[in-house]
């Protein structure tokens, strides 16, 4: 379902326009959520794509998560999710972009883009940073490197991890932040 | 987790919030910590790095990286298959992969019997090899493979395949395709077998590609990254040329790439992954350029792009699609 895109500048809590049926504690959910992340989710999507798209975005994200249904009621969870709403919300964007580009246009199928199945056109990381993370990713420690990309491409959690590797689930856990953190430094300079 | 809640970094932050385990006292920390202006900067930090590596997932190092990961809950599925019938249900995915491609998986347990794997039209799958490889089949290929102490001997004998090879110098890595031998150590390479011979493109690494029959005397041709060459049917092989980085990539995403190429080029590659192949009304419409990506196996969405860009309908049969021009509109 998409919205009609005259009606993007309706803010959050702007009750004047709501064409999705909307469970209201879930709606006050996602409200509060949002306003305690919307600085921190506009300046993220900054660095992805152009101010004013970024702006669009942020509301279009928060649409998403409305029309979503359920979610997870612990704020660091529900924030990660937000965040992952808005990241596959601009690769469609861009895929839009570049797709009107293109001779022929790919029509946009509404589902959510899987990440999966990123084609060219859809990549939001420039060529430099690109570089940079592929590098920090080859050259991250073994063990640490295996844990991060069973849990980031293969899915398996900490606990299937721990068992693969014969490592204590804590240990994991370490791993990963320990991933994050050097891969972290990798982009922190990308825009 | 029990590190001490006022020493947590963002990554740390990070880490556990992807382990599923915050309670509500958890929870009670992390919002008096993301209240630092700091803490959410690193944070964002964090969510950029892992969102933004998802789009190296198909990159040749990350690949090859990935294929090593992939290795070692390979052989720990292999381990708990011989300890136990019982398997976690996230390894039976990976075990079913294995069973549809036809691979009698305690064939790799006994020994270096000759393995095949096959794959129907418009299938794709990924198979782990024993040495730590990996292979990705791509539509209505038949492959075999044979790893014995001293050799790594891979017969492709039909369509395409992509290779990530695990580096051993002990034990080269050939590919046999027609009467060609495409030989690497560890790298990353594409075979593809075409009606005009066969093409190899390498990604990674380096690999050497001869003719493999009695009689051939030229010497093997050196491929490096980035490069490619073709050889005909008898095994003579081409100059080089660029490697087909964007067609491989494509295929590996379940999606065709054509960048201004001719129609009749374009439904080449397209009528690889269907058994209803489209076709034109007329062979003159073949040289009109064609530009776009499409999902492969998305018949609907690859004709209408050819109704809408090209002015062509489309004529649906039980064995093939044609292609006319729209009236009015004449080749």
């Amino acid at each position: 379902m998409k919205h009609d895109p005259t009606q993007v500048s309706a803010s959050p809590g702007d009750a004047s326009w709501d064409p999705i049926p909307t469970d209201p504690s879930h709606r006050a959910y996602v409200t509060m959520l949002f306003n305690r992340h919307r600085l921190a989710l506009q300046r993220y999507l900054m660095r992805l794509v152009p101010p004013d798209d970024a702006a669009e975005l942020v509301q279009e994200s928060y649409y998403r998560l409305l029309r979503h249904g359920e979610m997870v009621r612990i704020d660091a969870m529900a924030r990660s999710f937000l965040f992952q709403t808005a990241t596959n919300l601009a690769r469609d964007h861009h895929r839009r972009r570049a797709s009107h580009r293109a001779a022929l246009h790919v029509p946009i199928e509404d589902e959510e883009i899987s990440e999966d199945h990123l084609g060219p056109d859809e990549q939001l990381a420039g060529e430099q940073t690109r570089a940079l993370l592929e590098r920090a990713i080859a050259e991250l420690p073994q063990d640490t490197r295996t844990v991060f990309l069973l849990h980031r491409f293969r899915e398996l959690t900490y606990p299937q991890i721990a068992d693969v590797m014969s490592l204590s689930a804590r240990t994991v856990a370490r791993k990963m932040a320990e991933a994050i953190e050097r891969l972290s430094a990798a982009v922190s300079g990308a825009t | 987790m029990s590190l001490p809640r006022g020493d947590l970094k963002a990554a740390d932050w990070f880490a556990q919030v992807r382990s599923g385990e915050m309670d509500p006292d958890s929870e009670q920390s992390w919002l008096r910590w993301i209240k630092d202006d700091a803490h959410q900067r690193s944070l964002e930090d964090c969510e950029l790095a892992w969102e933004l590596a998802a789009e190296l997932r198909n990159t040749p190092t990350l690949a090859a990286l990935l294929a090593g990961a992939d290795s070692l809950t390979a052989r720990r599925r292999a381990a708990a298959a011989r300890r136990t019938w019982r398997a976690p249900a996230w390894q039976l995915g990976i075990a079913a992969s294995f069973i549809a491609v036809g691979a009698i998986a305690w064939l790799f347990l006994k020994g270096p019997a000759t393995t095949e794997y096959r794959t129907a039209v418009g299938e794709q799958h990924t198979v782990l090899l024993p040495d730590g490889s990996s292979v990705v089949l791509n539509t209505d290929s038949l492959m075999r493979v044979a790893l014995s102490k001293h050799l790594r001997h891979i017969e492709l004998l039909r369509g395409e395949a992509l290779f990530s090879v695990s580096h051993d110098p002990g034990r080269p890595f050939e590919v046999h395709a027609l009467q060609g031998i495409t030989t690497a150590v560890g790298t990353q390479f594409d075979v593809e077998i075409t009606r005009a011979g066969a093409a190899v493109s390498v990604l990674e690494g380096t690999v050497t590609v001869g003719g493999g029959a009695a009689g051939t005397s030229a010497p093997a041709v050196a491929v490096a990254a980035g490069s490619g060459v073709g050889y005909t049917q008898e095994g003579a092989v081409s100059d080089l040329r660029p490697a087909e980085v964007n067609r491989i990539e494509g295929w590996r995403t379940q999606r065709m790439v054509f960048n201004d190429i001719p129609l009749a080029s374009a439904l080449e590659e397209y009528n690889r992954y269907t058994r209803t192949p489209i076709v034109l009304s007329s062979p003159a419409l073949g040289s009109r350029r064609i530009n776009g990506v499409f999902h492969i196996g998305d018949e609907a969405a690859f004709l209408s792009a050819l109704d809408v860009g090209l002015h062509l309908k489309a004529a649906k049969g039980d064995a093939q699609t044609v292609l006319k021009p729209e009236a009015g509109y004449s080749p």
